[in-house]
């Protein structure tokens, strides 16, 4: 197993970066992981009901809970996937505010886009095709930004969040729901055994693609830890940043403000 | 470390699990009911917040085509000046909250400080009417499911068996008041136990007086019978 990151190793991932366990060029991650949530998309809300056993819909609560969204705010919900979260964001800011789902794979858009139409979920929500490193906003754009299980797909993550804070108005705040490190040596190595011979199966059984899913499990080792995540933040410039375990660490949520 | 990163480390998100039955709860009895929707549209855009001292957390109820139910996380639950970040901010205890259901009652628990409401009142009322009207013909939700003669024949026979169950209740409660009441006679009270000794005495004196007669008149008929001899 390869070691998860840290920002001296981060730092020096120039040229080439991880996908799941491997190594690759920087430049082929892009497309790399495109294949994987373009093979998902379709079957991206059963799988990730199946995976939590529906939990990953209190965590997602819980970041909206932790946004402090109100009527009127422009909320820009990155790598937002099948919109989850922009559904009830676009409910909270009303007629008056706005929210802006993007996602770098425009499959996972479409599934999105469709899913809220079909739930009446139009008028103020915006899809845009964007890539969480160049974000195609002006600074100081969004009230709110959140990033729910996306980030760690992203190939630069330091020149994300650095874009994130660019276009978050001063006062806004950023939310980082991703996969961590369990805070309990027990309840990781029962993780571990899940995510590594279950996941696949279930992938397998379910969406045809064990591949897919064993990536999702490399990625989610691969991905910084919590206080790691924390430094990178800060170092992008938010401030007051601070986070929250959920269900053991298994998720974290961190949270920056932009001053 | 702030305290937003010690609460609960292991826990699950217990508030947003609640917050989710409440908001399935209310959308889904909402949905039962069509005319809910137009009720709905006058809520629209606004917020309402409910702490309830009771409670860890407090509830926002945010108003569109749906009902909204959320928390405020922890770390906001001091900071956020959550009177400007709603419609109306309602604090009350879990006693005061069926005081509610009487409107004029609102400026006298205010004046008790049994409650404290901050903003817009019509925001609160709406929301209370919302629920209160909620009318639901659970008769033509079944038949969804089962088709119209089964559902007619199941609410007919549970009509039946609640028009029976209630009149046997009722019934029920006739004979004991009446047992009641009878078991009450029981006690004698004063004054029946002195009309009951007052007829005593009149039977004995009237005892006394025919054993008196019979005694006169067996002594006649000896006096008669003697001289006859």
């Amino acid at each position: 197993m390869s070691a998860p990151e840290t920002p001296e190793t981060h730092s020096q991932q120039q040229q080439t970066t991880h996908f799941g366990f491997k190594q690759v060029d920087t430049s082929q991650k892009v497309n790399m992981v495109k294949d994987v949530f373009q093979s998902v998309a379709a079957k991206y809300d059963v799988m990730n009901d199946l995976m939590s056993f529906g939990v990953h819909r209190l965590w997602k609560r819980y970041t909206i809970d932790c946004s402090g969204a109100r009527t009127g705010h422009k909320v820009l919900d990155l790598a937002g996937g099948t919109g989850d979260l922009t559904a009830k964001f676009s409910r909270i800011v009303g007629e008056t505010g706005q929210v802006i789902l993007a996602d770098i794979n425009d499959a996972m858009l479409k599934v999105g886009r469709d899913k809220l139409r079909d739930r009446g979920i139009v008028g103020n929500v915006e899809y845009v095709q964007a890539n969480a490193e160049t974000l195609p906003f002006p600074d100081n754009s969004f009230d709110i930004i959140t990033i729910a299980f996306g980030l760690r797909n992203v190939t630069d993550k330091d020149k994300a969040l650095a874009s994130m804070y660019r276009v978050l108005k001063p006062g806004g705040r950023l939310l980082v729901l991703e996969f961590s490190k369990p805070s309990n040596e027990m309840l990781n190595k029962a993780y571990d055994m899940y995510s590594f011979h279950l996941l696949p199966k279930i992938g397998q059984l379910v969406a045809n693609d064990a591949d897919s899913y064993q990536y999702l499990a490399e990625s989610i080792r691969m991905h910084p830890e919590q206080e790691v995540l924390k430094t990178m933040m800060d170092e992008a410039g938010f401030e007051q940043t601070t986070y929250h375990n959920l269900t053991g660490g298994i998720v974290a949520l961190h949270r920056g403000f932009k001053f | 470390m702030s305290p937003y990163i010690e609460a609960s480390n292991f826990s699950m998100p217990f508030a947003q699990l609640m917050t989710a039955g409440i908001e399935l709860a209310i959308n889904r009895l909402l949905k039962l009911d069509e005319d809910s929707q137009q009720r709905l549209k006058k809520l629209s855009g606004k917020s309402l917040q409910v702490t309830i001292a009771e409670l860890p957390w407090p509830l926002v109820f945010n108003f569109s085509e749906q009902v909204i139910v959320r928390t405020v996380s922890n770390a906001d639950k001091d900071s956020a000046p959550a009177a400007d970040s709603v419609d109306c901010l309602i604090e009350l205890n879990l006693e005061t909250l069926p005081k509610l259901k009487d409107s004029s009652q609102l400026t006298q628990l205010i004046q008790q400080k049994q409650l404290n409401l901050i903003g817009d009142v019509y925001v609160a009322q709406t929301f209370s009417n919302l629920l209160k009207e909620i009318d639901i013909d659970w008769e033509e939700q079944l038949s969804g499911y089962t088709g119209d003669v089964v559902a007619h024949q199941t609410f007919t026979s549970m009509r039946a068996l609640f028009d029976t169950a209630k009149s046997q209740i009722e019934k029920g409660a006739i004979d004991l008041s009446e047992r009641l009441t009878q078991s009450d006679s029981i006690a004698v009270k004063p004054n029946e136990v002195h009309e009951f000794s007052k007829g005593v005495n009149e039977i004995r004196s009237a005892t006394e007086r025919l054993f008196a007669r019979v005694a006169q008149l067996e002594q006649r008929q000896k006096t008669a019978t003697g001289s006859d001899n």
